[in-house]
């Protein structure tokens, strides 16, 4: 008989810490040595890691940026519990289990024209990723990110080289290494940082959009990730602007594969409300279709 | 079977409820779905198991409780899933056809709000290629039924007596670890007619943020599994063979088994077979390594078959 397309398609791997960097307000980036997972991945996909043997659930961790020539990923992740305050303290060249690359991707045929990539907080790596791969697959597209943060960002960020006429002139603060990949993007924070706005990633969003003309303005479609208060701004966001836009969710996971009906939210489809599970039905999901962004 | 030689397979290969099983593994109910998804991780196989226990299904579709539905513990998990399923119906119409039953054993795990809808979900499961059921009286997540008549020996009996008279497919009960008497409970529905047993289902607990100061868990109450229930459902196994043994009634033992030494344990204490939960979400490959291990053990003990194990308890006098 013919087994499901599914099968097979996650990896197991020991996978080799190489380096892991702090910023500020214990955020770390790390870069892990994980071939299968580093080979399939795609944006939005994400990680199911055991921050530590000795405890017992894994983490789930998105995927920052995919390497499959040096079959490395590389993740950015905040303390913020027991998991990954042990997850921080590993050393390198720990063998660190992970399960990858899990989740629906952002759908990314037909791009629109003018992708607009909002992340918050811990929520931006999955926007580096997607940013990375429309650079490397789609040249005739020129995305914008916006990214918003209470803490310092995870990167040292620099004044802009690309001139965004639509953006306030001081809001110049860009993560350097969008900028040398030729793609714009810029900060907001509700503290005074230098160069970036100040306001919500939405309150930049839509000074943005009012800047472009109705053409201009058909040609956005928003990919978003970062805590959930945000992503329901950005969901109704959208929906002000009949905008598409795709959002990534998160829920509290044990299996990550789909057994356990664990990490559901509920979800508006073609049959009525269902409750979807974000590991594996997600965690990309359409903004118009997650019921707690319409309420 | 992955890694094993024809002969160490010989030696995991048993009969349960009258069921060919190639091995004493069996994965749990709620935490491999409908018997598809862990197939998604490269390397991991149903032939390594002697059964598949599928999620929860009542009569009509359930779409659970709300978030956050899992919570972690010292050494284990609380969830309270709500019994999500589509209902029997579509589960034995769309979901079944696409399992390969060549591979493993599928058995079914019924609940129901009323006697009623346990005898109408028997009998959905019974005209279908299940190779058995499961009748779960002990879910702690559901506001009827569940745990409500598994804790009441009586009513748990009745829920059997029903279910036996809708079905010939072997029948195993699953037992609630909230009960004081476990063992006359197993009495009653082994009169009742079940053909086995699964000790334990969640043990019931829960979780609070001090921050909001409210439970972490939607439902405020959830089931607590993995190593941290071990040792109570050693016990219970142990106090369950006692009379089951009588009527030669086979017990699928589970309740946090994540090592070899755990799953022997459990054998010994009258597991004729070992549950697998929890214990996947922290290793989602253990189950080649539970079977290497196990025929290791068989060797080291000059064992030929893993059912010369069960119940070999030597209790101190
Ligand atoms: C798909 C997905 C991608 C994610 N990507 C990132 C990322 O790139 N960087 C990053 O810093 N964080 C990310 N997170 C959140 C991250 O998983 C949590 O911060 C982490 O699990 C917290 O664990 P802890 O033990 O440190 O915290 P604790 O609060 O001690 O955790 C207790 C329990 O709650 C769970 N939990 C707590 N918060 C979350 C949460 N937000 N999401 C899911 N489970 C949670 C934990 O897994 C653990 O089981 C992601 C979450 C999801 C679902
Ligand atoms: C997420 C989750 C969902 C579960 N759902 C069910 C269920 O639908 N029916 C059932 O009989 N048991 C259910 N259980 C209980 C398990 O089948 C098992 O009896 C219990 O978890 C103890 O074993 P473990 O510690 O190895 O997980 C569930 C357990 C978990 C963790
Ligand atoms: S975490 Fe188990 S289904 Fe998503």
């Amino acid at each position: 008989m013919t087994h499901p397309a599914t099968r097979n398609t996650l990896y197991v791997e020991q996978a080799e810490l190489l380096s892991q960097d702090e910023y500020a307000d214990q955020q770390f980036h790390m870069r892990l040595h994980a071939p299968e997972t580093a080979t399939h991945a795609r944006p939005g996909h994400f990680i199911h890691m055991q921050c530590d043997a000795s405890l017992y659930m894994r983490r789930p961790m998105s995927i920052m940026r995919s390497n499959p020539k040096s079959k490395t990923i590389d993740v950015l992740y905040k303390v913020h519990g027991q998991g990954t305050d042990l997850l921080s303290k590993r050393n390198i060249g720990d063998k660190i289990d992970l399960i990858g690359p899990i989740g629906q991707s952002f759908k990314m045929k037909g791009y629109k024209k003018r992708p607009l990539l909002i992340g918050g907080g811990v929520g931006i790596p999955p926007m580096v990723f997607l940013a990375e791969h429309i650079k490397n697959t789609a040249k005739d597209i020129s995305p914008l990110v916006i990214m918003g943060s209470e803490i310092p960002f995870p990167f040292k960020s620099r004044p802009s080289q690309i001139m965004l006429k639509e953006m306030p002139s001081d809001v110049i603060a860009a993560m350097p290494l969008l900028d040398d990949w030729g793609i714009p993007s810029r900060l907001t924070s509700l503290q005074d940082y230098p160069g970036c706005f100040h306001g919500y990633v939405t309150d930049l969003t839509r000074h943005w959009l009012d800047q472009l003309d109705k053409e201009q303005r058909n040609e956005v479609e928003i990919f978003s990730c970062g805590p959930t208060p945000m992503l329901k701004a950005v969901a109704q966001l959208a929906k002000e602007y009949a905008l598409p836009c795709q959002v990534s969710l998160e829920e509290y996971m044990a299996c990550a594969v789909g057994g356990c009906a664990g990490c559901t939210v509920l979800i508006e489809t073609d049959k009525g409300p269902a409750m979807k599970r974000v590991c594996v039905d997600g965690p990309v999901f359409e903004a118009k279709s997650v019921i707690q962004f319409q309420e | 079977m992955t890694s094993l030689t024809e002969e160490d397979k010989k030696k995991l290969a048993l009969d349960f409820c009258g069921l060919k099983f190639n091995s004493p593994l069996v994965l749990l109910s709620g935490c491999v779905g409908f018997g598809e998804e862990y197939t998604r991780i490269n390397g991991f196989s149903n032939t390594d198991v002697g059964a598949i226990c599928l999620k929860g299904t009542t009569l009509e579709p359930r779409l659970g409780n709300p978030p956050h539905r899992l919570s972690e513990t010292y050494m284990g998990m609380l969830n309270a899933i709500g019994l999500q399923n589509p209902g029997s119906k579509i589960v034995v119409e769309d979901y079944l056809p696409d399992l390969d039953f060549t591979e493993t054993r599928f058995i079914a795990n019924l609940s129901g709000s009323t006697i009623e809808e346990y005898e109408a979900v028997t009998r959905i499961f019974d005209d279908s290629p299940i190779d058995a059921m499961e009748i779960n009286i002990s879910c702690p997540n559901v506001k009827e039924g569940g745990v409500a008549f598994g804790n009441d020996p009586e009513m748990s009996a009745r829920v059997v007596e029903v279910c036996r008279k809708a079905t010939k497919k072997p029948l195993i009960t699953k037992l609630s670890p909230n009960q004081t008497d476990i063992a006359e409970n197993a009495r009653r529905c082994i009169e009742a007619g079940t053909d086995g047993f699964a000790v334990i289902n969640t043990l019931m607990g829960m979780t609070i943020d001090i921050n909001s100061r409210q439970p972490i868990i939607g439902n405020n109450q959830g089931g607590l599994s993995g190593p941290a229930i071990k040792p109570i459902a050693l016990l219970k196994v142990h106090q369950v063979y006692q009379v089951a043994k009588q009527h030669n009634i086979p017990i699928i033992g589970q309740g946090g088994i994540t090592t070899v030494e755990d799953a022997i344990e459990f054998i010994i204490a009258g597991a004729t077979t070992v549950g697998i939960g929890t214990a996947l979400f922290y290793e989602p490959l253990v189950c080649p390594k539970l079977n290497k291990g196990i025929v290791d053990y068989l060797d080291k003990h000059n064992l030929d078959n893993v059912s010369e194990l069960v119940g070999t308890l030597k209790l101190h006098g």
